[in-house]
C-alpha cells in the first residue's frame, strides 16, 4: 500500500533551515524503507511534504514485452487430452470452501458429480458457487484459496474417466 | 494521485491512457476480452485481467465483470475510455458506490447530457442557440408531422438515447415522416435500448465544429479551442483539425462562450466536447450534443495546446485543481488528424483480416496513436479504428502537406484502409481551401 500518511510531530525548536532539510531527508529514507509514495508530516512550526518522484523513466525495452503475461500454468503441456478443465466464468476471488470455517468443497482426488460444487467465486461481494461440468476426479486444483482469478482462468482439471 | 489505475478499454485509447499513466507513475491494469488478450495494451499494461469472451456485450459493456476487476485488482479508479461504458450513468454511478472513482465526469451530467433531447433544452435554457425543432421526444406520429411541419423539411430524425451519428434518419417531406418514425423507433429501441425520437430541422450545407472543455472539482472550466471534424461518411468522423479553418472571428467566440454556457449548466467536472452544426450558408451555429467522455480526436487539441488531455483527466479525478486559467492556454500552428480504419477506401465495407506489415510514419510534427503491430489479426467485434495519423504544422497549409507526406509512407498490409480516400479529400479543393461541408462529404463518399 502507497498512501500518504499523516502523523503529528511533537513541538521542538525552531526549525530552521537544516533541521528541516535533515527531516525531509529522513523521510526520504522512510519512504523507501516502508514501500510509501508520500509522507507529509505536520508540527506546530512546519509541514513537510516528501513524494515519491513520478516513475523512472523505463529504458525502453529491448524486445516486446513477452506475449502472455498472465502466470496461468499451460495447462495443455502438463495434462493428457482427456482432462476437463473446469474454467471460471467470471471475474472475482476464488474460495475452496463456502465460508472460511467450513471445509473445501473438493480436495485433488476426490470423486464430483457432474453439476456439483467444486468452489466459490465472490464477485462484489455475492458468492457464487461454481458447478462441475463432468462427473469424474479432481486431477488438480489450479488456484490457491483466495486467489483473484480472471475470466476463462483454469480452476481445476477433473479426470472424466474415473 | 492514483496508485493504481483499472482502464476499461482496448486499442489505441487503451494504450494512450497507459502512456500517461506511466508518465505519472501510476500502475496499470487493462480489463480485456479473450480476443483482445494478445493485444499491444495488455502486453504493456502493469497488469492484466481478462473480464470476458470476445463480444463486446459480455466484456467491455460487462458493468459487474469490470467492477469486480477493479475490485479485486486493488484498482482505485477506473478509466473508461471512449464508447463502451464511457457515457453510462450507471457504471459511473456503481462506480461511485463501490468507492471507485470514474475518471470523468459526474454520473449526473452523464445523464442528463446522454438523453440527447433533454442535452437540447438543457443548452437551450443555458442561452446556447439550439437546432429548431421537438423540445421533448415526441410523444406520436401526430406530434412528429406538426414539429416538422413546423421546423420545415427537410427534418432529420434523432434518437434520443443515440449520439455519435447514430440512430439518425433524414426526412425530406411530410410524406416520408410516419414511415421513417417507426423505422427510427425499431432501429433505436434495438440499438439503445430506448426508442425514443426527437425531431430536429436537417441543416443541409453544415460544419459540424466542437469545442473541448476542461473543468476541475474546484469550479474552474475553460475551453481548449475548437475542432472541425466536417469530413465525415454517415456520420461517422474521418478526418478532423485544429482550429477551424474559415471561420469568422465572432462565430468562433461565440462557439466557444456557448460551450463553456453548456458546460457550466451541468456544472462539468473533467473533458468534455461540446458539438455544434454551422450552418454554411447563413453562419449561425448551433448546440447538436455534448459527449461526456474523451473523444477520439482528442489529440489534434494537445497538438496545438501542448497539454495531455488524458493526464488532465486523471489529475482532475485525482482531485487536483487545473493550475491554470484560460488566459494560460495558448495554440500554436494548426493540427490534423485521420483515422485509418480497416475498411474499405471506396465502399468502407469493414476489411478484416490479419495485418501482416505494419510501417507507422514518423518524422517532425508527425504523432501515430496506434496498438496495431504486425502480425495482428484485427478482431471483428469491435470498432475499424486501427490508427490515427496526427501531424502538427506551423499553418494549415504545412499540416496538410506533412499530412500527405506521413499517409504516403504509412504501410498496411493485409487489410484495405482508408487511407486512398483520406489522400483524395487532402488534394480535394473543398478541403484545401476550408470550410469544407456535409455536402462535400456526401459529394466525396458517394459510391
Amino acid at each position: 500500500m502507497a498512501r500518504a500518511r499523516r502523523a503529528r510531530l511533537p513541538a521542538s525548536g525552531p526549525p530552521g533551515d537544516e533541521r528541516t532539510v535533515e527531516l525531509a531527508r529522513r523521510l526520504a529514507t522512510l519512504l523507501g524503507e516502508l514501500g510509501l509514495s508520500e509522507i507529509e508530516i505536520e508540527s506546530a512550526e512546519v509541514r513537510v511534504r516528501v513524494q515519491r518522484a513520478a516513475a523512472p523513466v523505463l529504458a525502453p525495452p529491448a524486445t516486446l514485452p513477452p506475449a502472455a503475461p498472465d502466470e496461468r500454468p499451460l495447462v495443455t503441456d502438463l495434462v493428457s487430452p482427456t482432462l476437463v478443465t473446469v474454467e471460471a466464468p467470471m471475474v472475482g476471488t476464488f474460495y475452496r470452501a463456502s465460508s472460511p470455517t467450513a471445509d473445501p468443497y473438493v480436495q485433488e482426488g476426490d470423486a464430483v458429480k457432474e453439476g456439483q460444487v467444486v468452489c466459490i467465486i465472490e464477485a462484489m461481494k455475492l458468492m457464487n458457487e461454481i458447478e462441475s461440468k463432468v462427473g469424474g476426479q479432481i486431477a488438480r486444483i489450479l488456484v490457491e484459496n483466495g486467489q483473484a482469478v480472471e475470466y476463462g482462468q483454469p480452476l481445476f482439471l477433473i479426470d472424466p474417466q474415473s | 494521485m492514483f496508485h493504481k489505475i483499472l482502464i476499461a478499454n482496448r486499442g489505441e485509447i487503451a494504450l494512450r491512457i497507459i502512456r500517461t499513466c506511466r508518465e505519472l507513475g501510476v500502475r496499470t491494469v487493462i480489463a480485456h476480452s479473450t480476443a483482445d488478450a494478445q493485444s499491444l495494451p495488455v502486453r504493456l499494461a502493469d497488469e492484466s485481467i481478462c473480464v470476458g469472451p470476445d463480444d463486446a456485450r459480455s466484456s467491455y459493456l460487462n458493468l459487474a465483470s469490470i467492477i469486480s476487476a477493479a475490485v479485486v485488482t486493488d484498482s482505485e479508479a477506473i478509466h473508461p475510455g471512449y464508447g463502451f461504458l464511457a457515457e453510462n450513468p450507471a457504471f459511473a454511478d456503481i462506480c461511485r458506490a463501490c468507492g471507485l472513482t470514474f475518471i470523468g465526469p459526474s454520473p449526473e451530467a452523464i445523464r442528463l447530457m446522454g438523453d440527447k433531447a433533454q442535452a437540447r433544452v438543457i443548452a437551450r435554457q443555458a442561452g446556447v442557440p439550439v437546432v429548431p425543432g421537438s423540445e421533448l421526444p415526441l410523444k406520436d406520429e401526430d406530434e412528429a408531422l406538426d414539429v416538422a411541419d413546423a421546423a420545415g423539411y427537410p427534418v432529420i430524425l434523432k434518437a434520443a438515447a443515440g449520439g455519435g451519428g447514430r440512430g439518425m434518419r433524414i426526412v425530406r417531406s411530410r410524406a416520408e415522416v410516419a414511415q421513417a418514425l417507426a423505422a427510427c423507433q425499431a432501429e433505436a429501441g434495438a440499438a439503445f435500448g430506448s426508442s425514443e425520437i426527437y425531431c430536429e430541422k436537417f441543416i443541409e450545407e453544415a460544419r459540424h465544429v466542437e469545442v473541448q472543455v476542461l473543468g476541475d472539482r474546484n469550479g474552474m472550466r475553460l475551453h481548449l479551442g475548437e475542432r472541425d471534424c466536417s469530413v465525415q461518411r454517415r456520420h461517422q468522423k474521418l478526418i478532423e483539425e485544429s482550429p477551424a479553418p474559415a471561420l469568422p472571428a465572432e462565430t468562433r467566440a461565440g462557439l466557444h462562450k456557448a460551450a463553456l454556457a453548456a458546460a457550466a449548466s451541468v456544472n462539468y467536472v473533467s473533458a468534455g466536447t461540446v458539438e455544434f452544426l454551422v450552418d454554411a450558408r447563413s453562419g449561425h451555429f448551433y448546440f447538436i450534443e455534448m459527449n461526456t467522455r474523451i473523444q477520439v480526436e482528442h489529440p489534434v487539441t494537445e497538438m496545438i495546446t501542448g497539454i495531455d488531455l488524458i493526464r488532465e483527466q486523471i489529475r482532475i479525478a485525482a482531485g487536483e485543481p487545473l493550475g491554470y486559467r484560460q488566459d494560460d492556454v495558448r495554440s500554436t500552428g494548426h493540427a490534423l488528424e485521420c483515422r485509418v480504419n480497416a475498411e474499405d477506401p471506396v465502399t468502407f465495407v469493414p476489411s478484416a483480416g490479419r495485418v501482416t506489415a505494419w510501417l507507422a510514419p514518423g518524422g517532425f510534427g508527425v504523432r501515430v496513436d496506434s496498438h496495431l503491430m504486425a502480425p495482428y489479426a484485427v478482431p471483428p467485434f469491435y470498432d475499424s479504428l486501427l490508427a490515427k495519423i496526427v501531424v502538427h504544422g506551423h499553418d494549415r497549409a504545412e499540416a496538410i502537406a506533412r499530412m500527405r507526406r506521413a499517409l504516403a509512407e504509412t504501410v498496411v498490409e493485409g487489410v484495405k484502409t482508408t487511407i486512398p480516400f483520406h489522400l483524395k479529400v487532402l488534394t480535394d479543393p473543398a478541403f484545401v481551401r476550408g470550410g469544407f461541408t456535409s455536402v462535400d462529404s456526401a459529394r466525396l463518399t458517394a459510391p
